[in-house]
C-alpha cells in the first residue's frame, strides 16, 4: 500500500481519538457521561443509530456477499422500517419517558428485581462476548492481508476506540459515529463510482451480466421457515429481530434516550428506517458491480492470502493444477461475456439470449474451479473458508486509486470502531446502573458512578480486546454464546410487550422469559428446526402467552 | 437536564410528517429493487 494511503489512516486515527477525547467537557455526572443529559439532536442520534449498526464486516463481508450470491440479502431488512414506526409508538415513549438509564431498569419498576437482573445479565452475557467478535473478524481480516500479527490488528482498533469511549462517554460515542457515518457514506458512493467507471461495459450491460447469473434476483416469496432470505422471513421474523435488536439492546436504546424528547426520540429511529434499506442496496450492489469488474480482469483463485500462503506450502502441486484450470476457464468467461457486450450493444435478441446462456456456462466453470479450491483450502487449514470476505479487500488493495485505499481502509475502521464503542458505553452502563449501583453500592455520589463508569468502559474494552485476540482459538466457544445470544433477544423483547399489557404480573414476565428462552433452545435444536430470523417471532410469542396465562392464573393480592 | 425546548404538538407534527416520507422512501426503494429484479432477471 502507498505511504499516503497510510498518512490517510493514521490522520483518522488521529482525528477520531482527539475529537472523541474533546467531548469529555460535557461529561462531568453520570447522566451526562452516559446519556449526554439527554440533550443530543435527532440527527445525531439517527447517525449514531446506523453507525452502531453498520459494523465493519457490513462493509467487507456484505460487500462479498453481493459479488458472490447477489442482492437477495437485503431481504434480511425489509422488517425494520415496520420495526421502527412500532417501537416508536410503544416502546420508544415508555422508556423514555420513564427516564431511566437502562431499559432493564424500566423492567424493576413494571414487574421486580430478578426479572431486571436477569435480563441485563443476559446482555452482558451476549454483548461483552460479541463485542469481541465485532474486532475479531474486521482483525482477522487486516491480519490475512497485511501480514500483521493478530494482536496489532486488534489494537489499531481497540485501543483508540477504548480511549474516547472511556474519557469521552457517550457524547464522544455519538459525534464520532456521525462523522464516521460521513465518512462510511462517501467511502461507499466513491467505490461505486470508480466501478462505474472502470467497468468497460455500460451499467445497463453489467446489471444484465450479473442478473444472468441471478445476482438481480431481490424478491424470493416462497414460504419456507427453513430459508433465511425470503420476502416473508424478511418482513415477519425481520420485523420481530429488529423490534428486539432497536427496542430491548441497551446499545441501541441508549442511542435514542440521549435525544432531547420523545418526538426527537422517534425520528432518530425513523432515520434508520428511511436509510437502511437503501444503504444496504448500495452495499450489496458494489459487491454486484465488483463481481462484473472480475470478470473482465483476472480475479485470484483464493481472495483470502493465508489461505493461499498456506495451500502453497502444504499442497503446492494441487494447488498449480488448479491455478492452470483456473486461467483456462477464466479466458472462456471473458471470451464469452464479451460476446454478451456485443450482442447487447448490437441489439439482436435471439443472439443475446445464446450468448447469455454461453456465458453462464462459462461462469458455472468457473465456479466449479474455485470451489475446488476453497475445499483444498479447508482441508488445509482445517477450517470452513470464509473467502468471501477477502474479495473487497482484495478489489480495494488491487484496483482502487492511491488516496481512496487509504479512504475505504479508514471506513472499515470507522464502521468497526462505532460499533465497538456503542457497545463498550451500553455495557459499562448496565454494569454500573444494573448491578453495581443497584446491588453493590446503592448511595454512592455522583463523582464515584462516574469514577467507577470509566474503569468499567476501560475493563470491558479490555475484556473484548483479550477475546478478539484469542477469537481464533476461542471460535467455537464464541459461537456456543453467540448462538445462547439469540436464544433471548426475542424473549426478552416479549417481556417488553408483557409490561405494555397492564394485567400482566411479575412471576407471568419471569417464567415467561425462561419458557421463551427454552422454546427458542428447542427450535434451535431442531425439534422443528426454523432459520434463525424466526426464533424472535416463537420466543416473544412464547412469553407473552405464558406471561399472560400465568398472570391471568395468580389471585389479584387481596 | 436541559429542557425541550420543541413544543410537544410541532414534535408530533414533525413525527408525522418523517413517518409518512419514511412509508414514501421505502415504497419507493422496493419499487426501484422490484425494477431491478424485473428488468434483469431472466
Amino acid at each position: 500500500m502507498h505511504p499516503l494511503d497510510w498518512v490517510i489512516i493514521v490522520v483518522y486515527l488521529v482525528y477520531v481519538l482527539v475529537d472523541g477525547v474533546r467531548r469529555a467537557k460535557g461529561t462531568r455526572e453520570l447522566e451526562g457521561y452516559f446519556l449526554a443529559n439527554r440533550s443530543l439532536p435527532w440527527w445525531a442520534v439517527g447517525l449514531s443509530v446506523m453507525a452502531t449498526q453498520l459494523s465493519a464486516i457490513t462493509l467487507i463481508g456484505t460487500t462479498g456477499q453481493g459479488a458472490t450470491d447477489g442482492m437477495r440479502f437485503v431481504q434480511f431488512y425489509f422488517g425494520l422500517p415496520l420495526a421502527m414506526v412500532i417501537l416508536g409508538v410503544t416502546l420508544v415513549p415508555f422508556l423514555h419517558g420513564a427516564k431511566v438509564f437502562t431499559a432493564y431498569e424500566y423492567l424493576e419498576r413494571r414487574f421486580d428485581a430478578k426479572t431486571r437482573s436477569l435480563t441485563s445479565f443476559l446482555f452482558l452475557l451476549a454483548r461483552g462476548m460479541s463485542c469481541g467478535t465485532i474486532i475479531a473478524a474486521p482483525a482477522v481480516v487486516f491480519s490475512a492481508i497485511f501480514g500483521w500479527d493478530l494482536v496489532w490488528s486488534v489494537a489499531l482498533m481497540g485501543i483508540p476506540t477504548v480511549i474516547y469511549t472511556m474519557i469521552g462517554g457517550v457524547q464522544a460515542v455519538t459525534w464520532v459515529d456521525v462523522k464516521q457515518m460521513v465518512l462510511i457514506v462517501f467511502a461507499l458512493v466513491a467505490v461505486a463510482v470508480i466501478l462505474l467507471v472502470e467497468l468497460p461495459v455500460s451499467p445497463d450491460d453489467a446489471l444484465a451480466i450479473a442478473g444472468a447469473t441471478g445476482r438481480a434476483r431481490v424478491f424470493d416469496f416462497s414460504f419456507d421457515v427453513n430459508q433465511t432470505y425470503t420476502f416473508w422471513s424478511g418482513v415477519i421474523g425481520g420485523t420481530f429481530l429488529m423490534l428486539s435488536y432497536f427496542g430491548t439492546d441497551q446499545s441501541q436504546v441508549q442511542r435514542y434516550l440521549t435525544a432531547k424528547s420523545v418526538d426527537e426520540a422517534r425520528s432518530s429511529l425513523l432515520m434508520s428506517a428511511y436509510w437502511k434499506i437503501p444503504l444496504q442496496a448500495l452495499v450489496l450492489l458494489v459487491g454486484v458491480l465488483v463481481f462484473v469488474f472480475y470478470l473482465f480482469q483476472a480475479p485470484p483463485l483464493l481472495f483470502n492470502p493465508a489461505d493461499e500462503r498456506a495451500v502453497r506450502r502444504a499442497e503446492p502441486g494441487a494447488l498449480a493444477a488448479l491455478e492452470t484450470r483456473y486461467g483456462g476457464v477464466l479466458a472462456e468467461r471473458r471470451a464469452a461475456v464479451e460476446v454478451v457486450a456485443r450482442a447487447r450493444d448490437g441489439g439482436d435478441g435471439p443472439a443475446v439470449t445464446v450468448a447469455l446462456d454461453r456465458f453462464k456456462a462459462r461462469d458455472a466453470d468457473v465456479e466449479t474451479v474455485r470451489g475446488e479450491a476453497l475445499a483444498l483450502a479447508e482441508r488445509v487449514t482445517g477450517e470452513p473458508s470464509r473467502d468471501v470476505n477477502y474479495v473487497m479487500p482484495w478489489f480495494v488493495l488491487h484496483h482502487l486509486p492511491l488516496g481512496l485505499v487509504g479512504i475505504f481502509i479508514a471506513a472499515v475502521l470507522a464502521a468497526a470502531m462505532s460499533s465497538i464503542a456503542a457497545e463498550l458505553n451500553s455495557l459499562a452502563t448496565v454494569t454500573v446502573i444494573d448491578f453495581y449501583r443497584r446491588w453493590v453500592r446503592p448511595e454512592g455520589s455522583d463523582g464515584h458512578y462516574l469514577l467507577v463508569s470509566k474503569a468499567a468502559t476501560g475493563l470491558w474494552g479490555v475484556f473484548a480486546c483479550v477475546v478478539a485476540t484469542f477469537a481464533a482459538t476461542l471460535g467455537s466457544l464464541i459461537e456456543v454464546v453467540n448462538r445462547f445470544g439469540s436464544f433471548f433477544y426475542g424473549s426478552i423483547l416479549g417481556v417488553f410487550l408483557l409490561a405494555m399489557i397492564r394485567r400482566a404480573r411479575p412471576v407471568g414476565a419471569f417464567v415467561g422469559l425462561i419458557a421463551g428462552m427454552a422454546a427458542v433452545a428447542a427450535v434451535n435444536f431442531g425439534a422443528p428446526s426454523v432459520s434463525f430470523l424466526w426464533h424472535n417471532v416463537i420466543g416473544a410469542v412464547t412469553v407473552v402467552g405464558v406471561g399472560i396465562l400465568l398472570s391471568a392464573m395468580q389471585r389479584p393480592a387481596s | 437536564m436541559i429542557p425541550d425546548p420543541t413544543p410537544p404538538d410541532l414534535g408530533s407534527r414533525r413525527f408525522r410528517r418523517t413517518l409518512l416520507r419514511v412509508m414514501a422512501v421505502q415504497v419507493a426503494t422496493l419499487l426501484l429493487l422490484w425494477l431491478l429484479q424485473a428488468r434483469y432477471t431472466g
